[in-house]
């Protein structure tokens, strides 16, 4: 089923990976923010092949996750992956799986819209659930920033529907 | 004088994995395989309940998520002596099946098939031949040579438009490539449907545990209330769905896995004498149909086989501490009473010592440490766990069902018993497997609705929630067959807590570094002896070890520094 209606938050990461689990942390997070029906949230992991459902079932998709690149620590990114190469080269470790992924989805003509927030760690060595204070000190702005390209999101779907309606 | 080449990551979708290989006059004469990155489980569970274990383990990898989880509960079931209702027994007997015909089939199509299959080259077919091929074979609905030539003009958009993606990293064209342009187009567009298939077969964890990725698990039993009538919990038209599911998954199985298996598996039969390894294969067993602890019970039985000798089978004992014992003689660890010290896993230590060469690194001293990985042993054997040693298991416990499957394919294919030590028949045994567990899945499907609808709903034991209710100390196993092969978690329990866990996994088993006594693990034995045509492209190497299903975020418990992914093939003169 479509759901053309409704547009994803999916956070991705490895809990188990201190800082490289804040796509996680932000979707639980989210999850609390009472967020209008037309949201979905979903905590993806580190799911891989498993999230590709996802990725059919919605047209527009927001994707939380960290990246490594020399960006200072909790550095904040929005971008708009088309193809698997747009995305950053050195995301979470579950990062070949992903691009596999939308690669797959390219190939089968059913790539949705993507907005990427990517966050900059500092490294990948550390373990644990607990994120690092800079990194827990930047989710307030990312949140901020989700629900702002939401709203936008939703003022532009408005525009169109309008338009659509007005022809 | 002999080369050394080096493959880095050499998983095509998950993992980081290392191999290094030296070659002479064109053949393998040495190999080591390396885990490059660390994740260490072990440390963030000490000190935690131990009824949460199962949600961080859980954690550890996209690709067998609910494995884990289950093993962890059964662990500390085994601990405090818990027993599962039947129900909860059958539901996850029945997630067990659904992540098996999932992964199976991912792998063979995702992760090991264009190892066989040219991608490119079947673009040269014709689609009416192709069609005529595929209806011989199966009586799979999409083969008509509209529906083949439709699979090709959208693969030459894609290849013309420069994105390989998924297909980028292909050595198409090589000389060992072997099959007919048609076959090659029927592998792809089942590369395709497979894709769409696999999301469906996961809603089974979706629908009994909760969400998906990372479904729910219970120490007791499982979290979902089942009721035939029940609006809100898995009620009778739910229930129905995941039976169409299983049936579904089935059907693909039958008629597009296995004919497509066959039909490649016979252009590659030289395969059947390469990569074969060590001979020694070891199956801790699963799906149980009476509790987890009578074994007898199982679906898949347990035992190991040395040296090949299929006449015998000896029983394996994971509490035993002669039994299962882990070595990092050749590991970035370090032991309290020195390097070259077996532990058992309740006894287990997982102290992090890296000694390696700082990254980026041209190759690693394997002279010394070079590898994530601890190298498990079994009473001091080097043993081949996964889908050949289950089958293999099964045939030699001269189990009907096992040897229906396995017969029926050695005649098709007119390859001897012998064949099946090798890279061709581990491929082949996941297939098999598949066969079996498809069967199953279905058996405990209705023997779960029989089960509910003669009044039992109980799907928890929870007389032991309580943790005032246990005894101060308390150690567990829990065991299971991974898709990837045999998987343990052992427990300690102190004072209500979590004092020592940890996890020997499938590829730890067979990717393992050399042990004390400089005995080759799996992945590295298979290597030796291989033939490798050109060393820019190993094509050969990567479909031994592919063969085993690779899956490195659980084996080895960080990145190296630079966290690279870029792949990687080097040649050095040695």
């Amino acid at each position: 089923m479509l759901l053309l209606n409704k547009i994803l938050v999916l956070g991705i990461g490895n809990y188990l990976m201190g800082d490289e689990g804040v796509g996680v942390h932000a979707a639980l997070q989210l999850q609390n923010e009472n967020l209008s029906s037309d949201i979905d949230i979903v905590d993806g992991g580190t799911g891989g092949f498993h999230l590709l459902e996802y990725f059919e079932k919605y047209k527009t998709i927001i994707l939380i996750d960290a990246t490594l690149d020399n960006n200072p620590n909790g550095t904040i990114r929005l971008i708009k992956p088309r193809f698997a190469q747009d995305f950053p080269t050195a995301m979470s470790t579950h990062d070949i799986g992903l691009k596999d992924m939308v690669s797959a989805l390219q190939l089968m003509d059913k790539m949705p819209v993507i907005h990427l927030f990517v966050v900059s760690i500092e490294s990948l060595q550390q373990q644990g659930i607990e994120l690092t204070d800079e990194i827990a000190k930047a989710i307030p702005l990312l949140i901020k920033k989700i629900k702002y390209l939401i709203a936008e999101l939703k003022e532009q779907k408005l525009e169109k529907e309008i338009l659509a309606w007005a022809v | 004088m002999s080369t050394r080449i080096v493959v880095d990551p050499i998983t095509r979708i998950e993992g980081h994995l290392r191999v290094e290989v030296d070659i002479e006059n064109g053949k393998i004469t040495d190999a080591y395989s390396s885990g490059t990155m660390v994740r260490l489980l072990e440390e963030i569970l000490k000190g935690r309940d131990p009824k949460d274990a199962w949600a961080f383990v859980g954690r550890v990898c996209g690709v067998c998520t609910s494995i884990h989880s289950l093993t962890s509960v059964r662990a500390v079931e085994d601990a405090l002596d818990i027993t599962i209702p039947p129900n909860a027994e059958m539901v996850r007997n029945i997630m067990f099946c659904a992540q098996y015909l999932h992964d199976h089939v991912v792998h063979f199509y995702h992760l090991h098939a264009m190892d066989w299959v040219d991608v490119v080259n079947a673009l040269k077919a014709d689609p009416k031949k192709t069609s005529e091929l595929a209806q011989s074979i199966s009586k799979w609905p999409k083969s008509s040579p509209g529906y083949f030539s439709d699979i090709q003009t959208r693969i030459k958009k894609f290849v013309d438009s420069g994105q390989l993606g998924i297909f980028a990293n292909g050595y198409w064209g090589h000389p060992a490539y072997k099959l007919p342009a048609e076959v090659n187009l029927i592998g792809l567009a089942h590369y395709l449907e497979a894709l769409e298939w696999q999301k469906e077969i996961v809603k089974i964890h979706a629908i009994f545990g909760g969400k998906n990725p990372h479904p729910n698990y219970l120490v007791g039993g499982m979290a979902c209330a089942i009721s035939i009538d029940d609006v809100s919990g898995i009620n009778a038209e739910r229930l129905a769905y995941v039976g169409q599911l299983l049936q579904q998954g089935k059907e693909f199985v039958e008629q597009v896995y296995i004919p497509d298996l066959m039909a490649i598996a016979s252009f590659y039969k030289d395969w059947g004498a390469i990569g074969g390894g060590l001979g020694n294969y070891m199956a801790y067993g699963d799906l149980p149909t009476n509790g987890y602890r009578d074994t007898a019970s199982y679906k898949f039985p347990g035992g190991a086989i040395l040296n090949k000798d299929i006449s015998k089978v000896y029983d394996v004992d994971l509490r035993k501490d002669e039994e299962v014992q882990e070595f990092v003689s050749h590991s970035w660890y370090e032991y309290k009473e020195g390097k070259d010290k077996g532990l058992h896993p309740w006894k287990g230590e997982s102290k992090v010592k890296y000694t390696g060469p700082k990254p980026p690194f041209e190759h690693l001293d394997t002279s010394k440490d070079y590898s994530y990985l601890k190298t498990p042993r079994w009473k001091g054997n080097a043993m081949e766990v996964g889908p050949l040693a289950r089958m293999l298991v099964g045939y030699a416990r001269g189990r009907e069902d096992f040897k229906a499957v396995v017969d029926k394919a050695l005649t098709d294919l007119a390859i001897p018993v012998t064949a099946l030590f090798s890279t061709l028949g581990r491929t082949a045994a996941r297939g098999l497997e598949s066969v079996l567990v498809a069967q199953w899945g279905l058996e405990f499907f209705d023997q779960l609705i029989t089960n509910i609808k003669n009044g039992d709903n109980r799907m928890a034991e929870m007389g032991k929630f309580n943790p005032s209710t246990w005894p101060k100390i308390a150690k567990g196993v829990g065991h299971s067959e991974a898709p990837r092969g045999a998987l343990a978690h052992w427990i300690n329990i102190e004072d209500e807590k979590i004092a020592n866990y940890q996890l020997v996994v499938p590829t730890t088993w067979n990717a393992s570094p050399r042990d004390n006594k400089g005995q080759l693990s799996a992945y590295e034995s298979s290597l030796l002896g291989t033939p490798v045509a050109d060393e820019k492209q190993p094509l050969e190497i990567i479909r031994t070890i592919h063969s085993f299903d690779p899956c490195m975020a659980c084996s080895v418990h960080i990145y190296d520094e630079e966290g690279k992914h870029i792949s990687r093939i080097s040649i050095l003169g040695d």
